[in-house]
């Protein structure tokens, strides 16, 4: 009876074991799949970020007109260099434009400033998946190629689309091309996206400056802000300016 | 008796909670890098706005980042390893609390990237650290629950334990 109930005490000894064993296999190689999947996953999105940079590189064409690597176009021929990156969808820039454009205008036919626009993409979010800040940026930068970067820049903050909607067309980009005189070379290369590429560097070296936020004004060097970082007033840009003019 | 009635009982419903912090931490994981893996490009934007690296390493956290925390929510979701996993998602929540707490600190004003994909904020308004530090710290306790009770019902590691528990 006691021989008995002993066999049956090792059994139960034994399967305990048996469990303990099982649960030590079960936790180890569950561990190696979770750091497995994990480092896979790192491994994809690094992967994603190659193959984005390389169609990127692939695509790109800097437009002819380009300036400060290729990353901006100069309007004007005035000592004060004045960088203003910009995101067509940004209503803050629209603001910006509505608010301090006429002075710009002023103190580029007064020969005092250069302007350098830098267009940028930041807001490709804002517009239902259509992209409508690369797409809008890139039409601009082919509206450069032909000379009229600063009607079709005006014409698109005139017709601004409002932030989180599909933004315009491409159709509409044209369009609005054509109204400032822009022709069929224009057209093509809106339709086929030639400077999409182009303004994801734009963005990159506008990243890559520190910069975060659009509009980011620059007179000579120093970024131009109002109190708490808002937007600058007209006074507050036309005093760095003057200042930077000595 | 009591006593052991008492911890009877708490170990039925252990299981039942510590079920519905792993589907809320996968839930929060595969959101937060849901949001960002369509466009890498402002994840980096977010990451850089950091200030804390060069663009070029910003740019490779923030192409990375939203595909580990799909591969996380996903793990946990299934409930693989899962005291594991809940250590990792710790982790990763404690860097990120402090990257805000790092962020406030310096006087950034910046969207914490949490849930979008981050960056500067506009003139006019403010950054909500406070909140996005609390709003962690929940979800750094609902890891905190795994990694005390990792049995969960409906788990990968219950499934291959072969034990109904």
């Amino acid at each position: 009876m006691s021989k008995g109930r002993d066999r049956a005490d090792a059994r139960r000894i034994v399967e305990q074991q048996k469990a303990a064993e099982r649960r030590r296999r079960v936790t180890i190689w569950t561990s190696v799949a979770v750091v497995a999947v994990l480092l896979v996953a790192g491994v994809i999105g690094w992967g994603v970020l190659a193959g984005q940079e390389k169609t990127g590189a692939d695509n790109l064409t800097t437009p002819s007109a380009a300036v400060d690597g290729g990353t901006a176009f100069p309007v004007g021929s005035g000592p004060v260099v004045v960088d203003l990156y910009e995101d067509f969808m940004c209503p803050v820039c629209d603001q910006f434009e509505t608010q301090t454009g006429a002075t710009i205008k002023q103190l580029l036919s007064e020969k005092k400033i250069t302007v350098r626009y830098h267009p940028v993409s930041i807001l490709d979010r804002a517009s239902n998946g259509t992209q409508y800040s690369t797409r809008a940026a890139g039409a601009a930068a082919a509206a450069a190629v032909a000379g009229k970067f600063v009607e079709y820049h005006d014409v698109l903050y005139a017709n601004q689309p409002a932030e989180g909607s599909d933004g315009l067309t491409d159709a509409r980009l044209i369009e609005l091309g054509r109204s400032v005189g822009l022709g069929d070379a224009f057209a093509t290369a809106v339709d086929d996206r030639t400077y999409d590429a182009w303004v994801t560097k734009v963005t990159e070296t506008f990243s890559a400056r520190g910069y975060t936020g659009t509009p980011t004004i620059v007179v000579a060097g120093k970024r131009v802000e109002g109190p708490n970082r808002t937007l600058p007033t007209t006074a507050v840009f036309t005093q760095a300016v003057n200042q930077a003019t000595g | 008796m009591d006593v052991r009635e008492q911890s009877a009982r708490g170990a039925a419903v252990w299981p039942w909670i510590s079920t519905v912090a792993r589907l809320g931490l996968a839930a929060v994981f595969l959101t937060a890098g849901g949001l960002k893996v369509t466009d890498l490009a402002a994840s980096a934007r977010a990451v850089n706005a950091y200030r804390l690296t060069s663009y070029d390493t910003a740019k490779v956290i923030g192409a990375v980042q939203p595909f580990l925390e799909i591969a996380l929510g996903l793990l946990v979701l299934v409930g693989l390893a899962v005291r594991l996993s809940a250590a990792v998602a710790a982790a990763v929540l404690v860097i990120f609390m402090a990257g805000i707490v790092w962020a406030w600190a310096r006087g950034l004003r910046i969207d914490c990237g949490c849930f979008s994909e981050g960056g500067e904020l506009a003139g006019g308004r403010t950054a909500q650290y406070g909140w996005d530090l609390l709003r962690d710290a929940g979800f750094l306790i609902l890891a905190g629950i795994l990694l005390v009770k990792p049995r969960t019902r409906w788990s990968l590691d219950g499934f291959l334990l072969g034990a109904r528990r």
